[in-house]
């Protein structure tokens, strides 16, 4: 949907609700997130489908030109040179050698991406010695795996608003990524003694911007072994199947029709409790929905410092190929602030200088090595409980589950003098004054910050001991804090505005006129309307009810003006 | 989890709609099975969904048949479905939910290769002939062999649907109807002539899939229970 003036906007709102593309599965609200039920926009052919998906391409190996990108779909989407080459390369196993590995997790590497500021992280996979359970479940010669490229161009997207829409109520791990692209890949390698080399080699890649893995390779193993058999008009079918899927909205039970089955998915919100997986139900009448999703996202490195993001680059698959191979193994300078997953060899050697390795596969050398060294003291309970687990034989999903609530509680206990130091910021409610604009934000002082710690520090909910202020000075560094700040700015800017609309709402705006010249109360009118396209744009979080108040308010302030003004008021602004 | 709205006034069902023609009818009785109709005040009823296919050649008017049925609309332009199109309506039979999901797939060749794909599992099988068409009924049997294959021929329902009875001259209608109901018998389909244009049949049609559906599912459940009972006595 293109936002180009709020004329558009206003209209669309407007569209009777049974003129707009009904959507053929169910969407089934559960409880979650606060927010009221706001009416699907018109949405566009295809624009469903770019809801989820970039786009699927084919990508296959010819002995002469090497890997190319054979097939496009949709086929007016657009990809640049850059990008195709990325997704070529990427697509295939590296060293030849390539299966599925898993995501995994531990203790020091949870550490490591906390302080992963300026300086790398290198995970190892070493294929040939992956356990069984790791390797990928389909029949032999077929791979799964993902890839992470950057966008080699700013595609300004007219579903842009409205896709940030959902964005808003996803949780941090599963919020859109700007300026990557995800690459979910199928790969085939099969004996065929028709072809030159006597193998047959292809892969089916979603690029996709959401980062739902689970959900994907669940998707692709529908779908690429039908392609691989049936051709074209089977990524024909899929899309269109994708292109009438519900918007992929946090929170709700989308029921998603795929090659003749349903999909149920519930992408989490970021009001779930903590620690819960709301699962879906399996109810007997769901016989024919062949696959219930629990999760979106896999078990995964970042989700272990929630509720925090990680917030630099991170590449799940890396190959000597990649466009920035250059930028991150020059030795020249530091380590680059990115976690690379590789499993060619090469680079175990060359990046070995890397500050933090995790080697995963040989029996000989897997485990953390990392140059980090920890801020906070041992937390010998956690360890002993998790020990007992083991000799009890507890299951490991227990295990983790018990590992990661003990992540969360620590990082909030790290993140709530932050939290209240921040809220400190914000102006007191009564500075704001509907008629001076809305006042700002007070700036972040570090040292500010740090005293505040002497009386209400992370003491007051963690017992363990160690070295506080010393992570805090390392986190306020680190590009993670950079863009947790950044966002909690953003939300209080927000909020400063929309109380200062709720203000300007309660204010008798007649009364006020009436003491005005004409000139000063159609300058009210022109400011009034814009305070409220912006509101409107950036869905902000004012009272239910106010935005149509103050329409209310300009509309009668409009009326009680001479009839030739009160026409080129109610003219929308031109774009 | 909220609970949905009410189904739809015109899509309860307590009695069992009958056949269209008597000649070619999945069975003749005038009310539902007895056990099923027990189960279902019981509430035992195990499966409350049911997966159909619509099949049938290149533009006979599958969708319109669909949409007239969902949507109570009809188009007059032709629009070539691609792929294929899905559908959820939701039943009440007997005082229980049902939900028939409908598949409808593309007539066109090039999607004839993907069918299969959407074939498997389906609790009915709809083909859609245009009554004013014989090509499209000599197609039919085609259609039917190919969806056929992928499932399990003593577990599916058939219907051979006649479409755009409005179309069709009185004379015409006459003797296609003859030789679609000779089909039906033969591969043991249960035949109907509607329009969708006017609407007429359609309704009573969709209806009669869903209550001969339910109550094929509910048999097959409590067959399914029944025997899992027999076999616990005899391990014990």
């Amino acid at each position: 949907m293109a936002f180009q003036g709020s004329e558009e906007v206003e209209e669309q709102l407007e569209e009777p609700e049974e003129t707009l593309r009904v959507s053929p599965a169910e969407e089934m609200p559960v409880d979650g997130p606060p927010a009221a039920e706001e009416p699907e926009p018109l949405l566009l052919p295809w624009d469903r489908f770019s809801a989820w998906l970039h786009c699927i391409c084919v990508v296959g190996f010819d002995l002469e030109l090497g890997q190319a990108v054979e097939v496009i779909y949709p086929h007016h989407s657009k990809l640049s040179e850059k990008e195709k080459t990325s997704i070529c390369y990427l697509s295939f196993p590296d060293s030849n050698s390539g299966r599925t590995y898993g995501h995994f997790f531990s203790h020091a590497a949870r550490d490591a991406i906390h302080s992963c500021c300026g300086n790398g992280m290198l995970v190892a996979v070493a294929t040939e010695f992956l356990p069984p359970h790791q390797i990928s479940r389909s029949c032999l010669g077929d791979t799964q795996f993902c890839f992470r490229f950057r966008q080699a161009v700013d595609r300004k997207s007219s579903l842009g608003c409205f896709l940030d829409h959902f964005d808003r109520d996803a949780p941090v791990c599963l919020k859109r990524d700007q300026g990557y692209y995800y690459g979910y890949v199928y790969f085939r390698q099969v004996r065929d003694k028709t072809l030159k080399r006597g193998y047959f080699q292809k892969s089916l890649v979603l690029v996709s911007k959401l980062p739902y893995v689970t959900f994907f390779h669940s998707l692709l193993k529908l779908i690429a072994p039908e392609y691989f058999e049936k051709q074209e008009p089977c990524l024909e079918a899929a899309c269109n199947d994708i292109d009438r899927w519900p918007t992929p909205s946090p929170g709700k039970i989308l029921s998603l029709p795929i090659m003749g089955v349903v999909m149920k998915l519930r992408i989490p919100t970021c009001y779930d409790k903590p620690g819960t997986s709301q699962l879906v139900q399996s109810a007997p009448s769901d016989s024919l929905v062949s696959i219930v999703l629990p999760t979106v996202h896999e078990v995964d490195l970042f989700s272990c410092i929630s509720p925090l993001r990680y917030c630099s680059d991170f590449r799940p698959y890396f190959t000597i190929h990649d466009s920035e191979f250059k930028e991150y193994t020059t030795r020249t300078q530091a380590p680059p602030s990115v976690i690379l997953g590789v499993t060619n060899p090469f680079f175990a050697k060359t990046l070995q200088h890397w500050p933090h390795i995790i080697r995963i596969g040989d029996m000989k050398q897997t485990g953390v090595y990392s140059a980090y060294k920890p801020f906070l003291n041992k937390d010998e309970d956690i360890i002993k409980q998790l020990q007992k687990g083991v000799q009890q034989k507890r299951p490991s999903a227990a295990q983790n589950a018990i590992l990661r609530r003990y992540f969360l509680e620590l990082t909030q206990s790290f993140i709530i003098p932050l939290e209240r130091y921040v809220a400190s910021l914000m102006p007191l409610q009564k500075t704001i004054s509907p008629w001076k604009s809305s006042p700002q934000l007070r700036p972040f002082i570090q040292e500010e910050f740090m005293k505040t710690l002497e009386k209400a520090g992370p003491q007051l909910t963690s017992r363990l001991k160690g070295d506080w202020i010393g992570l805090y000075r390392q986190f306020l560094r680190s590009p993670n804090f950079d863009g947790w700040f950044r966002n909690r700015r953003k939300e209080m800017t927000q909020k400063l505005e929309a109380l200062h609309l709720e203000a300007l709402c309660e204010e008798d705006l007649q009364l006020r006129i009436q003491k005005h010249t004409e000139v000063e109360t159609v300058d009210l009118v022109l400011k009034l309307k814009e305070k409220l396209t912006q509101a409107e744009k950036d869905l902000l979080p004012v009272k239910p009810g106010t935005i149509g108040q103050l329409q209310a308010h300009i509309d009668t302030i409009i009326l009680s003006l001479p009839e030739d003004l009160q026409g080129i008021l109610h003219k929308p602004p031109s774009p | 989890m909220s609970s949905l709205p009410p189904v739809k006034e015109d899509r309860i069902i307590c009695e069992l709609p009958l056949y269209f023609t008597r000649d070619a009818a999945v069975h003749t009785k005038d009310s539902f099975n007895v056990t099923v109709r027990e189960a279902s005040q019981e509430q035992k009823t195990g499966s409350n969904v049911a997966k159909v296919i619509v099949v049938g050649d290149v533009a006979v008017g599958k969708t319109c048949l669909i949409n007239r049925f969902c949507k109570d609309t009809f188009d007059r332009t032709y629009k070539a479905t691609i792929g294929v199109d899905f559908e959820m309506e939701r039943f009440e039979v007997l005082g229980v939910p049902f939900n028939l999901q409908l598949w409808d797939t593309a007539g066109q060749e090039r999607f004839r290769c993907i069918a299969s794909t959407y074939y498997r599992g389906a609790q009915a099988i709809i083909v859609v002939f245009d009554l004013s068409n014989y090509g499209s009924l000599d197609n039919a049997r085609e259609w039917l062999e190919d969806a056929m294959k992928d499932n399990d021929p003593s577990s599916v329902l058939l219907f051979l649907v006649g479409t755009k009875k409005d179309l069709s001259h009185p004379d015409q209608l006459a003797q296609m109807e003859q030789e679609a109901i000779r089909l039906s018998e033969e591969i043991r389909a249960e035949y109907w002539a509607v329009s969708a244009l006017s609407g007429e049949s359609v309704r009573d049609f969709f209806l009669r899939v869903a209550s001969l559906t339910f109550e094929a599912n509910v048999l097959s459940d409590l067959e399914r229970n029944n025997s899992r009972q027999a076999r616990d006595i005899i391990s014990k």
